[in-house]
């Protein structure tokens, strides 16, 4: 009878020891195996639903690695994607619902810029951590200390790289008259950026500058415009389709000028896919590529490779995998889920990444980064830095072959 | 001005302008005579334009084969999608809403339906002659252009000759301009309207493809196409079908001549400007007057 309650007080006590014990553990103990949820919208329908999932698939492949290494502090991650069908209105009401009614962990970065742009805001109002591309120059000049571009696409910075090369050219090579049309939106504008200084730098003359509104139905009239202009280097400063019409043109109405440089569509796997050989010789730039010589990208060219079929990830993959990488590293760093901690350590540290190492100024902004990008032979060559060149650059553009 | 640049532009803009024309006809024709405004009638396009693509890029058959060979394929899905869709709604009491309103839902099924099967990338319909130009003298005539342009005269003028020239036809045309009388002399009014709704949808195709032959396309064109649709039917008049293609050579011209002459910014402000006026002035189509 003695010895049952003994045995009684003894339960009770180690009992209460543990509750005890529970009740003084850290929160990361008690959470333990609790999932990290990181929340958003991505386009995965609509306009830009190709980018969109591209961005999705960079983000799982992301967590798929850190899971099998045991998860973001020690817990497991998992995302609560929503589509916002490639509607600005949608991601901003997508972002306030993961905050607010989803209240998850952490927030993982939009598309497209006007998007990103958008939810920026959101992020800001609600002190979270939000590593995108951001939506240009502007979206980073508004006192948002919340934001970081890891890396952004800033179109302001996208023909540098372009245009670092073309001053290598010998002067007499160069081209003399230039034909430059942009898409009427914040996108194409900012493309005009590096184009107004870089022209007037290399005594380039800009004789046609023209914007035009989505869609370009025909790009007949601009190649005309260019031709009988001898415009001798082509700035398409547009997306996917009417960088598309414009080459299409371009190419029937044998228009050779000594360099086609196409801002944005050029960078989607499909302009290789879908024009084949037309598509070739075409100059962009970027800020991240799977040729990169940086700790990461050989493993991710791997998987691509083996699951995708392609030769390098497409730059939105990498995308979506860097701005998890970031902010991987801004919560390890800081040994927290509180935002202005991860904010705090990010402004402070370097991160090393697929995109090459950065820190971030009081915009959220690394230095200016940009790479020359060249299509040869149906894949986009990293031509400029000399140090980083998968390929010497096609120069000036052959003929069209009828 | 560049009397070159002008000609160019207005042949190019013209060319395009009746591949709007050949994919509107039906969308005018349901209009018309089903006072069914059918929203996912530039989805159907599209859904042309992905069998052309298909069929070019896995067998290597021309577009212009595909669209004679979609056409009654088209047809026949048409057919079932009036049976079980639009036959009820046309019983509704307010027809144009309600039709409105379930061929909206038909289109995003559609547009989800493409995008399932041929994914969300952008494509480009490359056949053989598609980066080729007819040269002559210093105007260039683009290949897939022409093509769609000739495509474009066919279909109407198809269409156009079913409806003055053979039976059906006119019993299409009677049913729309006066039912009642019409099923007096025993037309059947179900059949009839099938028949044009599928007609019109075999249309659709034949426009998408031609399109298709111009411009990239992705799951969601659509929505784009149908801007040009409403402007090319508006400016046409309802179930108007000289006045469907006239409409698309206006608009072609008017497109190809602000590009010519005015910063290329300005060219959609032009043309939805003309609409604007052109309503004022026109509000019941280019051939029709007010009752």
């Amino acid at each position: 009878m003695q010895g049952n309650r003994r045995k009684g007080i003894s339960l009770f006590a180690a009992v209460a020891v543990l509750c005890g014990l529970l009740l003084t553990a850290p929160g990361a103990a008690i959470g333990a195996g609790k999932p990290i949820v990181i929340g958003g919208s991505l386009p995965l329908t609509g306009e830009f639903a190709e980018t969109g999932l591209w961005i999705e698939r960079g983000m799982r492949y992301w967590a798929e690695e850190v899971n099998a290494k045991g998860g973001l502090l020690g817990r497991p991650v998992e995302f609560k994607i929503y589509d916002d069908q490639s509607n600005v209105g949608k991601a901003v009401t997508f972002a306030e619902k993961a905050i607010t009614v989803d209240k998850v962990d952490l927030l993982f970065g939009g598309y497209p810029g006007t998007a990103a742009r958008a939810v920026m805001a959101v992020a800001e109002k609600h002190r979270r951590v939000y590593v995108s591309m951001g939506g240009h120059m502007k979206s980073f000049q508004q006192g948002y200390t919340y934001s970081f571009g890891a890396p952004p696409l800033m179109g302001e910075w996208w023909y540098e790289g372009f245009f670092q090369w073309l001053n290598t050219v010998p002067a007499d090579q160069r081209p003399k008259r230039a034909a430059v049309y942009t898409i009427n939106n914040p996108v194409g504008l900012s493309l005009q950026d590096s184009i107004n200084r870089w022209t007037k730098y290399l005594k380039i003359d800009v004789v046609i500058n023209e914007k035009y509104n989505s869609p370009l139905t025909d790009a007949t009239s601009l190649i005309v415009k260019a031709k009988q202009m001898n415009c001798d280097i082509l700035f398409s400063n547009g997306f996917f389709p009417d960088g598309v019409t414009t080459v299409k043109a371009a190419k029937a109405l044998d228009y050779n000028p000594k360099a086609i440089v196409q801002g944005i569509g050029s960078v989607v796997p499909a302009w290789v896919k879908e024009l084949g050989k037309d598509g070739d010789y075409v100059f962009s730039g970027t800020v991240l590529h799977g040729m990169l010589n940086y700790p990461g990208n050989d493993k991710l060219n791997a998987y691509v490779k083996k699951r995708y079929k392609l030769p390098a990830y497409p730059l939105y993959f990498g995308f979506g995998y860097v701005w998890m990488q970031t902010l991987q590293q801004g919560v390890n760093g800081a040994k927290s889920l509180d935002q202005t901690k991860i904010r705090d350590w990010l402004k402070t540290h370097q991160v090393d990444t697929i995109a090459g190492p950065m820190t971030f100024d009081k915009y959220g902004l690394p230095a200016p980064i940009n790479f020359a990008t060249q299509i040869i032979d149906g894949k986009a060559e990293l031509i400029f830095p000399k140090n980083i060149r998968t390929k010497e650059p096609v120069y000036p553009k052959p003929a069209w072959k009828k | 001005m560049d009397a070159v640049l002008v000609i160019q532009s207005l042949i190019s803009g013209i060319m395009i302008g009746m591949v709007y024309a050949l994919l509107s006809v039906g969308f005018s024709l349901t209009w018309g005579v089903m006072h069914v405004i059918h929203i996912s009638h530039a989805a159907f396009g599209l859904l042309g334009a992905y069998l052309a693509y298909s069929l070019l890029t896995i067998y290597g058959i021309d577009p212009v084969v595909s669209a004679a060979a979609s056409a009654p394929l088209l047809f026949i899905l048409a057919c079932g999608v009036y049976r079980l869709l639009i036959k009820p709604v046309t019983k509704a009491k307010e027809v144009i809403v309600a039709s409105m309103i379930l061929t909206f839902g038909l289109a995003i099924i559609l547009e989800n339906i493409m995008a399932l099967i041929w994914k969300a990338d952008p494509r480009i319909m490359t056949p053989a002659y598609a980066s080729g130009a007819l040269i002559l003298g210093p105007f260039y005539f683009q290949h897939p252009h022409l093509v769609g342009f000739a495509l474009s005269i066919a279909g109407i003028a198809a269409v156009y000759f079913f409806l003055k020239k053979t039976y059906t036809g006119m019993a299409v045309r009677a049913a729309w301009q006066q039912p009642e009388a019409a099923q007096l002399y025993g037309v059947n009014l179900y059949r009839i309207s099938m028949i044009t709704f599928a007609l019109a949808v075999s249309t659709a195709g034949a426009g998408g493809i031609s399109l298709a032959l111009l411009n990239s396309f992705e799951p969601h064109s659509h929505n784009l196409w149908l801007i040009y649709l409403f402007l090319v039917v508006i400016v046409g008049g309802v179930g108007d079908i000289v006045g469907t293609a006239l409409a698309g050579l206006i608009i072609g011209t008017i497109t190809g001549l602000s590009m010519a002459f005015l910063p290329f910014q300005w060219v959609n402000l032009v043309t939805f400007g003309f609409l604007m006026v052109f309503l004022i002035f026109r509000p019941h189509g280019l051939f029709k007057q007010g009752a």
